[in-house]
């Protein structure tokens, strides 16, 4: 388990060395609104806003109730905007692959 | 590269793809919570609900998805095919056309005056015949106007561009300008005449030896054809050098200034030469080609202007401007050249110049 941690910690070093990580998010970000993933979500935001009441409303509770479904409909989106078999898309999988060889 | 591709083995396969997996989520909860802090602070500034101001207006203006309708629920081409009747000439215009159906039929547009200018044009110069320049040549002389230069010059634009008349004159104008003016840069303009009172006498002088220079009536501007240019007889060149220069200093290209009564004692015989063979150059013309006429008006128009230093000299000019007139021209250039060098010239006395002169006025 340890070995997967480092693992993965190694990954991500090089990822965010490399510069690949921000890159990465910025062409998943695109990718999100491009989909509407994100005018989803925010409209989703102004229901739990509403719920709430427009003063009270904080960052925690925002990011509680609006992560998961986020999380979720991202995978979803990503399965239907590329077609691919795997959850992530294609091209991420090789780019890590690259990396860690 | 695909999936399918990759030399790992098994296990270390799908562990790879489950660290793939993390990373990615954790990319997309990086997303969120920008999503979050975003939305957040659009609450906490006040703007996040600014576009949703109240139910009636949303409604009023909801995006509308029906065919044939655009998304404010207009239709899109619904006054096509509407006709409008056009209060000016009673006719049902489409209303689409109408805008300019209207600048034109009421004559207020920016183009409407340019296009009913040039249709007069070109039906005043429909009923003429084409070679009015030559033939009504007194008539146009009387009348010449501004308005009629450029209408003859427009239409002169408008024939093709290889009639002989236009390369003519080209010619002529870039022979003679290369030794004309140089520094006069209106000549160019073809549309502007030259105001006589402009130039200087020595530029006068060397203008009048290149140009046709006639001073028209109604603009006072010179004419800035060719020696040759058919809307103005030689007689009128002369009046206009005469008048430009005095009677006393008629245009010479080398010309000096000579005393008055030194040119008007020309004995009669000279006189009565050269305006015999004035005279006869119309009839020498009909025979002669076209340039041979030009070229005799040329040594018509150049010899009252030279002054006359010796006048024993001027008898073999008369003789020699004879011989060059009956003889024709290869090129009128070529008797400018000839004529220029000979200096003296018999001068038509001065009855006969005021006679012209008052002809003109």
């Amino acid at each position: 388990m340890s070995k997967d941690y480092q693992m993965k910690a190694a990954i991500n070093q090089k990822l965010i060395e490399m510069g690949e990580r921000e890159r990465l998010k910025e062409l998943l970000r695109a990718k999100l609104v491009e989909s509407g993933w994100k005018d989803q979500l925010k409209a989703h935001c102004k229901d739990v806003i509403r719920e709430k009441g427009l003063e009270h409303v904080t960052v925690e509770d925002l990011v509680t109730e609006v992560t998961p479904k986020g999380r979720g409909t991202a995978r979803r989106q990503q399965v239907v905007g590329t077609g691919q078999k795997s959850s992530c898309p294609c091209s991420k999988t090789e780019k890590i692959n690259l990396v860690v060889q | 590269m695909k999936m399918e591709d990759m030399p790992l083995s098994g296990p270390d396969n799908t562990k790879l793809e489950a660290l793939v997996n993390d990373i990615y989520s954790e990319l997309v909860e990086d997303a969120c919570l920008g999503l979050c802090f975003e939305v957040h602070r659009a609450v906490k500034q006040g703007y996040f609900f600014l576009d949703e101001t109240d139910q009636e207006s949303m409604k009023e203006f909801e995006i509308v998805d029906q065919p044939g309708v655009d998304i404010f629920g207009q239709v899109y081409n619904q006054w096509k095919n509407k006709e409008c009747e056009c209060p000016n000439c009673k006719r049902l215009i489409a209303a689409s056309r109408f805008a300019p159906h209207l600048e034109k039929c009421l004559g207020m547009g920016r183009n409407s005056s340019r296009i009913a200018n040039r249709r007069l044009a070109s039906n005043n110069n429909m009923s003429k015949s084409e070679s009015d320049q030559e033939d009504n040549d007194d008539l146009n002389d009387n009348d010449w106007s501004y308005g009629a230069e450029k209408r003859a010059k427009k239409r002169k634009s408008d024939k093709s561009q290889t009639s002989p008349r236009r390369s003519k004159t080209l010619k002529h104008k870039n022979g003679e300008l290369g030794s004309g003016i140089s520094a006069d840069p209106y000549k160019y303009n073809y549309n502007a005449g030259i105001n006589y009172e402009m130039l200087g006498p020595d530029e006068v002088q060397s203008f009048l030896t290149t140009q046709c220079g006639v001073i028209s009536e109604h603009t006072k501007k010179m004419c800035t054809r060719s020696q040759r240019c058919p809307q103005h007889t030689d007689e009128q060149r002369m009046a206009v050098r005469v008048f430009l220069l005095g009677p006393s200093a008629p245009v010479l290209p080398e010309a000096d200034s000579v005393a008055v009564p030194e040119s008007f004692d020309i004995p009669d015989g000279q006189a009565l030469m050269s305006r015999l063979q004035w005279e006869d150059s119309p009839e020498i013309s009909p025979s002669d080609s076209a340039s041979s006429k030009a070229s005799t008006n040329h040594s018509d128009s150049r010899r009252p202007k030279k002054k006359k230093p010796r006048p024993s000299l001027g008898l073999n000019s008369g003789g020699g401007i004879g011989s060059l007139s009956g003889g024709g021209g290869g090129g009128s250039s070529q008797s400018n050249i000839s004529l220029s060098t000979k200096k003296k010239k018999p001068k038509l006395t001065a009855p006969s110049i005021s006679s012209i002169y008052d002809d003109l006025n």
